[in-house]
């Protein structure tokens, strides 16, 4: 070494001088920097708190408080360590959460209310005369005034106003709104309320105390998977991220760990280290796919081929040519497989009918109690037919035999037979129909040209039946036809080996989804013999990427399928992982009476959104899927006619799925009118529908007196992140102006609607107000008449719960409210004390006839248990909650609202509380509650009762009333149902007893839960979080028709729409893009791909991406992802804007050419705010739209069921989805950005806008 | 108490009732005003009658519009230092503890950093301490300034006195990082194009640092701006690496 060369010449060091025998250098630069570290310690306080974006985590946070001001945050690590073995929870939090908490003091922030001026400017002219009532009857009824501002939604024009002044414009709209057209005709909005409860639960309880309506998220948001109910009769129950440390085989399908659920990432990395298999399924190179032993890539929406697929493997290798024993115990008493279904003759062939019950049999076979709801096997021993306990027959009306021992109804042990292949075991070979949709014609997705009809061989045997001889199959043998394997009964349309083209082979699948027929039989064998020899431990986590297709439900149904035939449900380390969006609401049996003021009166009034919606943004009048796209060749002799809205018309009046508005008179007079004609309100309503004295609201929601009202929108952006139909939103509800660029069906002379009436003019403008709070200007802010300013994470005290783990977390109020936020829970006291106030003038003590659908969990869910009968066209008779909607009056104490709201009411002490089927006892719960938060001491309505004045009081009442977090209530709970299932199940919550969770104790440290029968894992020190464990262990069925797992759904509409079985069903063709709207490219490049709109990495899950650090890391305004391929053929550049659309609206992005998208597809990430760098779209001549511009809500008939065991209506738990994945546009590059500043120079108002 | 710093304070505060009932009084304090020339009288009077003049809800959606709407031109001094970032909070804690010091409390509900706040505090300080505080914030105020003249908006008449009322001169490097922010002008439609364009990643050499402050949008900017002609912007900036 030289040391000339190593010497400087030119430069010098900055450093001074060394010590330590030169190991340390003394330098000169500047340490302020580190006065930040040093200060950063020098905090008042440190709080407990966590995020309450719609993200899951459920991350513990601590919270640094300095004067009043919060001065930064850390992950709290103090996690319960749950046991040996298993990996620690902590650190919860990623670095999305820590961007967040910053909006606190955002220039972002809604710092004041805020309203529309010109709203303001009517209101003060009309109030100095009149009374709040008045004033707000005046500017209703006068068309130019209510024009005035309903026109400039979302076009500026904001100022400041005081919080009396505000809560008095709302309080008036609310009270006049009930009085002249009724109090259903008042909605609100709110999403997840697991992600704040309480925040939830004041705008809840503030509405259902009124009687008006709150609307659904999950389905809306289409992160409700059907397939969850009609398989299980549960909305969802999953395993706890903790459990894939459990797992032997995980298969990600759809799902992107690693980007969306960062904070549970580590268990999925965990887990690899212990040896365990991971296998990706996703079109585009996902984060997870980097992850992966194998990623395969199926062409978008084609997973059900993919699964029927795996699943003819696995039949083939592991149920007929060898049985696993493990794999056939399970399906015997685990699932529907050994019942017995009719089937019936259809065009030369048999179709599968119904499950037969024991009704169907002259003797019933001795079943007394429901004979019509208890399905029918063989006993293997005996060889005589059964109806084995645990059926939803054994569920309502006789206590005991409800559960899953192998054992009949009269108690005698029996042995199901699961098929009739045995030479003895049959007396014929049926050739048996199954519906082929493979072949159906789509521009885009590769299909096959087999029949539409697949007549296949099923061994079938003759019964006697009541009315005679009857062809019975098991749902095994039915199942495995439908699979398309072969047995040896010489059918032609089935496969030997996996090596033929015929439907569902691994070769059928390569032609359809592009993934070679190898790497599908390895997968498929590997899945199964892990779970063979783990007994179950094989696990698929799924998500939105294969559940907001249409056909979501083959996609889930084809992976439940797969978890099903191998043992995986139930079983720790296996089952179905959907984690898209629910977040349990762990106390939710706490929490349901505080949120719907159950303890002051029920029912509730509840709505599924995408039903409202469709009808009141008028999408249904720009449908384009007809009936007979979708229906099956193999439909039975049904009404298969008229168009989407119809059918949904149809399950209103049966009663099978709810409506809002209900009628289209008043409610609050229906009450007085029954009152005159002497009769029983549910008589009364019942007969007038007959006659048409009193009509539906759904039949004609176009008129003014069916138009929702007034709209509140809490901690959700409506129209920013979730309106499927953007555009539909801003045209027909809001009134203002919009970029739709289809026609209606008036216009397009197609086929209209028979039972919803037709307006040649749409209503533009239907409602009256739209209230919203957030604490961020969001595009549902921007579009509002009035913004509420609410208190951010950190401001706050509520609860937060996931069902990504057990902990039950708080968030907790580190610093008073910034400027003049206020919490949810006081903005809403705020407007129920005003509306009391105000009120009174035209409101008093009320009647309200509230029309209730036929809900799951109840007697009721008995209602139609063998045909489908409509009242309306004389089929029947309408018999409230049997063959319509259940009729209930409600008394609505109006100028006592505010004293009930803030107290707890004495429905708790008559009713006691409950959920799912069971209830119980409250009195001691409802007096600690009296002790833990006083009684009220002033005079009236609510003396004496426990208060419920603050946020933490509303938390106490939750935490007090669930068994979740109060030991006393979770043995109650599992002695209620010990009494259904005739088994003790309280030895999983005695030793829990005495342990009582309340606020402070989850703010000192996040709590595990206690076991409770509202869910179907347990807590304890053996076993991690995991759906359906206490259906297999405890027996405890699950609460569908069989009480099993259904994996044949046998409802009429079901079977007429083809998926009685799961089979592959390709995407819907949407017809947004045709000749016309190709047109709009005029000549230059583009190319036609399919809108996907997957979650993202760069904005709190799907609700904020205004972020500035955000934005950073990302592009800093609207991105779409097209595959290089696409981009060449449309002449686009990375970086390019470019503009994406199709008849139901245009979309302005930047472009971003990468190699990991699969070619035909574009991703826009869920959310991306138009209120960040949005230029203007030439095509609509407005700004650019959102991901939801170019989608519109499709609805469809079979989740419409109702009525009918698990296919009956709950809230949040089934219905219609807002699917929006089959959807195609057009893109072409923008040649011109326009920004679209400036001020409004609109409507001939009185003034323009600002400068 | 010094009435001009407490005439700028009500003018840019929200115009509601009470600082309409106010205005009236400010012809006369500003004529009181001896210190300050003519020029300035006029522009602060001007702006006063254009609020009085104005109707008083269109008064009110343009001052939502300009500043509980627009970031680049937020009242707040903080949103212009340290944006989002972490710094955010404890800045705020020691102005807080500046205003403690001298025994005021913050009596609204405000952040210690909004300006008309601020200004009402210096307005009791004695006038050479409040001009040496003001001049601290000189650079935040001409860039707002530049703003406000660019849209045109009549606002920008109390920052030009506030401006002159600053001890010194702000620091233009400190300026022109601000107005290198790019803003959410309508008219400036390249500059809001600019923000977009990526940027190399940078690691070590305290990359991290402030990162999440306003120079994040400089810095991107800077690195658009940049051309091997001009070096002598990345040279100066505290020798980070690109």
């Amino acid at each position: 070494m030289s040391h000339l060369l190593d010497r400087l010449n030119f430069l010098s060091r900055k450093n001074t001088g060394t010590f330590s025998g030169g190991h340390g250098v003394t330098t000169n630069e500047s340490r302020d920097w580190e006065d930040a570290y040093r200060k950063r310690w020098q905090h008042d306080k440190i709080v407990r708190s966590t995020h309450g974006a719609n993200c899951t985590g459920s991350c513990s946070w601590k919270i640094y408080v300095k004067g009043g001001i919060v001065t930064w945050e850390t992950q709290q690590t103090d996690y319960p360590r749950t046991r040996p073995d298993l990996p620690n929870h902590e650190p919860r939090g990623c670095s999305r959460g820590a961007s967040y908490s910053w909006y606190m003091y955002s220039a972002n922030r809604v710092k004041y209310p805020l309203i529309r001026s010109r709203l303001l400017r009517l209101w003060r002219a009309e109030r100095t005369v009149k009374t709040p009532i008045g004033a707000w009857a005046a500017i209703q009824e006068d068309p130019v005034k209510r024009a005035e501002y309903i026109r400039v939604r979302g076009l500026g024009g904001f100022v400041r106003a005081s919080w009396d002044e505000v809560n008095e414009i709302i309080a008036a709209a609310n009270a006049y709104t009930a009085r002249k057209w009724g109090p259903d005709r008042v909605i609100g909005f709110s999403p997840i309320p697991a992600m704040s409860m309480v925040s939830y639960a004041a705008g809840s309880r503030y509405l259902s105390l009124l009687g008006g309506v709150c609307m659904s998220f999950y389905d809306w948001y289409c992160d409700l998977p059907p397939a969850s109910p009609m398989t299980w009769g549960e909305q969802t129950d999953v395993p706890e991220s903790a459990d894939w440390y459990n797992s032997g085989f995980l298969i990600l399908w759809g799902s992107n760990v690693p980007q969306t659920r960062t904070p549970d990432a580590h268990f999925y990395t965990e887990v690899r280290y212990k040896g365990a298999k991971s296998v990706v399924v996703s079109p585009d190179y996902s984060e997870a796919a980097k992850f992966s032993d194998m990623w395969l890539h199926p062409k978008q929406g084609t997973d059900a081929a993919l699964a029927m697929a795996m699943g003819h493997v696995i039949l083939r290798e592991f149920h007929l040519d060898r049985q696993a024993e493990y794999f056939e115990d399970y399906c015997r008493r685990y699932t529907d497989m050994p019942m017995l279904v009719r089937l019936v003759r259809k065009d030369g062939h048999y179709v599968p009918d119904r499950q037969i019950r024991a009704s169907d049999f002259k003797d019933k076979l001795g079943e007394k109690n429901n004979p019509e709801w208890k399905t029918v096997a063989i006993d293997r021993n005996t060889g005589k037919l059964v109806a084995p306990q645990g059926s939803v027959g054994f569920r309502w009306g006789e206590q005991g035999k409800w559960n899953l021992e192998q054992k009949d109804g009269k108690g005698r042990d029996i042995d199901l037979e699961m098929s009739l292949i045995m030479d003895d075991a049959h007396d014929e070979v049926a050739p048996v129909a199954f519906p082929y949709f493979g072949n159906r014609e789509h521009d885009h997705f590769q299909g096959t040209d087999h029949d539409s009809v697949l007549v296949r061989s099923v061994p079938a045997k003759k019964v006697k039946l009541a009315d005679g001889e009857a062809l019975v199959a098991t749902v095994f043998d039915l199942f495995v036809a439908n699979y398309g394997l072969d047995r040896g009964l010489e059918d032609g349309t089935t496969a030997r080996s996996f090596d033929e083209n015929l439907p569902y082979t691994p070769a059928w699948a390569e032609k359809i989804t592009g993934v070679p027929k190898d790497q599908i039989i390895t997968v498929a064998r590997e899945f199964a013999r892990n779970a063979e020899k783990t007994h179950g431990r094989s696990m698929v986590i799924l998500g939105a990427g294969l559940n907001h297709w249409y056909h979501m439900d083959m996609n889930y149904r084809g992976i439940i399928n797969l978890l099903v035939m191998c043992g995986c449900i139930g079983q720790s380390g296996g089952g179905w992982s959907h984690y898209v969006g629910q977040e349990k609401l762990r106390p939710q049996t706490g929490w349901l009476p505080l949120a719907f003021a159950l303890d002051w009166s029920r029912p509730p009034r509840q709505m599924n959104s995408t039903s409202f919606f469709y009808a009141h943004t008028d999408q249904w009048r720009y449908e384009t899927l007809k009936v007979d796209e979708i229906l099956s060749p193999t439909a039975p002799e049904g009404p298969w006619d008229g168009t989407l809205i119809d059918y949904n018309i149809r399950a209103e009046r049966m009663g099978w799925l709810p409506s809002a508005p209900q009628l289209k008179t008043n409610p609050l007079e229906v009450a007085k009118a029954a009152a005159e004609a002497k009769k029983e309100p549910k008589d009364y309503v019942a007969e007038q529908l007959k006659s048409g004295g009193l009509q539906m609201s759904c039949e004609d929601p176009d008129d003014e007196a069916n138009w929702p009202r007034n709209l509140f929108v809490w901690r959700s952006n409506l129209l920013g992140s979730s309106g499927k139909g953007h555009e539909y939103f801003l045209k027909h509800l809001l009134g203002t102006s919009h970029g739709l660029l289809g026609r209606d069906l008036g216009e397009e002379g197609r086929e209209r609607a028979r039972e919803a009436a037709w307006h040649d003019e749409a209503p533009d403008g239907k409602l009256d107000l739209l209230v919203t709070l957030d604490f961020r200007m969001s595009t549902t802010c921007v579009y509002s008449d009035i913004v509420l300013p609410t208190a951010t994470w950190y401001e706050k005290n509520d609860l937060n719960t996931s069902d990504m783990h057990p902990f039950i977390h708080p968030l907790t109020g580190a610093a008073d409210p910034a400027w003049e936020a206020r919490s949810d829970w006081e903005i809403f006291k705020g407007i129920a004390r005003k509306f009391s106030e105000v009120a009174p003038e035209i409101l008093g003590v009320e009647k309200d006839v509230v029309l209730v659908p036929i809900l799951h969990d109840t007697p009721g869910e008995l209602a139609q248990p063998l045909d489908v009968k409509d009242w309306k066209k004389g089929e029947i008779d309408p018999l409230p909650g049997k063959t319509m909607p259940a009729v209930a009056v409600v008394e609505r104490d109006y100028p006592n609202l505010y004293k009930r709201f803030t107290a707890l009411g004495p429905l708790m002490d008559t009713l006691g509380n409950g959920g799912k089927g069971i209830s119980w006892n409250t009195e001691h719960e409802v007096d600690l509650l009296g002790r833990l938060n006083g009684l009220v001491t002033e005079e009236g309505a609510t003396k004496g009762r426990p208060r419920i004045e603050t946020d933490v009081d509303a938390a106490e009442v939750i935490l007090s009333l669930a068994p979740e977090t109060n030991g006393e209530v979770a043995v109650k709970a599992w002695e209620a149902l010990s009494k259904n299932t005739g088994r003790d199940h309280t030895h999983l919550a005695i030793p829990k007893e005495d342990e009582k969770i309340r606020f402070r104790d989850v703010v000192a440290q996040p709590r595990k839960i206690i076991s409770s029968p509202t869910w179907s894992g347990i807590e304890s020190e053996k076993v991690c979080y995991n759906a359906g464990y206490t259906n297999v262990h405890e027996l405890i069925p699950w609460r569908t028709l069989t009480g099993r797992q259904q994996l044949y759904q046998d409802h009429l509409w079901m079977r007429a729409f083809g998926e009685g079985f799961c089979v592959y069903r390709p995407p819907i063709d949407t017809k947004t893009i045709n000749p016309v709207i190709e047109a709009k490219s005029g000549g230059r490049p583009s190319v036609v791909l399919n809108f996907i709109t997957p979650h993202q990495k760069w904005g709190i899950h799907s609700t904020y991406s205004d972020n500035l650090m955000m934005l950073t890391l990302n592009r800093g305004g609207p991105v779409v992802w097209i595959s290089e391929t696409d981009a060449k053929t449309a002449s686009i550049v990375d970086n390019d804007w470019v503009e994406v659309f199709n008849a139901n609206g245009a979309i302005v992005a930047r472009a971003v050419v990468s190699q990991r998208m699969k070619e035909g597809t574009i991703y826009m990430y869920h959310a991306q705010e138009k209120i960040v760098n949005t230029p203007g779209s030439q095509i609509t001549g407005q700004r650019g739209g959102i991901h939801n511009s170019v989608t519109r809500a499709i609805t469809k008939p079979t989740h419409m069921i109702g009525g009918y065991a698990q296919q009956s209506y709950g809230f949040n738990y089934y219905g219609t989805v807002g699917s929006n994945r089959d959807e195609f546009v057009v893109v072409h590059k923008l040649d011109k950005v326009d920004w679209m500043e400036g001020p409004y120079r609109g409507h001939a108002g009185q003034k323009e806008a600002a400068e | 108490m010094n009435r001009i710093l407490k005439v700028i304070s009500v003018l840019l505060s929200y115009p509601d009732e009470t600082q309409r009932s106010t205005l009236p009084e400010i012809g006369p304090a500003l004529a009181a005003a001896a210190t300050l020339g003519a020029r300035y009288r006029t522009l602060l009077q001007k702006l006063a009658d254009d609020i009085a003049a104005c109707d008083l809800y269109d008064a009110q959606e343009r001052y939502v519009l300009l500043f509980d709407r627009t970031r680049t031109l937020s009242l707040h001094l903080f949103e212009h230092v340290h944006g989002e970032s972490r710094d955010r909070g404890q800045a705020m804690v020691d102005l807080l503890g500046m205003y403690e010091a001298d025994g005021f409390g913050v009596g609204a509900r405000e952040l210690p950093d909004y300006l008309p706040l601020f200004l009402e505090f210096l307005a009791v300080k004695p006038a050479t301490e409040a001009a040496e505080l003001l001049g601290q914030t000189a650079h935040i105020l001409a860039a707002l300034h530049q703003r406000l003249r660019k849209r045109g908006s009549i606002y920008a008449n109390a920052f030009a006195v506030l401006e002159a009322l600053a001890a010194g001169k702000p620091d233009a490097r400190l300026v022109q990082e601000l107005l290198g922010i790019a803003e959410d002008d309508p008219a400036d439609l390249e500059a809001l194009d600019k923000i977009w364009e990526e940027e190399v990643v940078t690691f070590g050499g305290n990359a991290g640092e402030n990162a999440c402050g306003p120079d994040r949008l400089q810095r991107q900017y800077r690195a658009y701006t940049r051309k091997p002609s001009n070096p002598d912007i990345t040279a100066s900036h505290q020798g980070e690496t690109r």
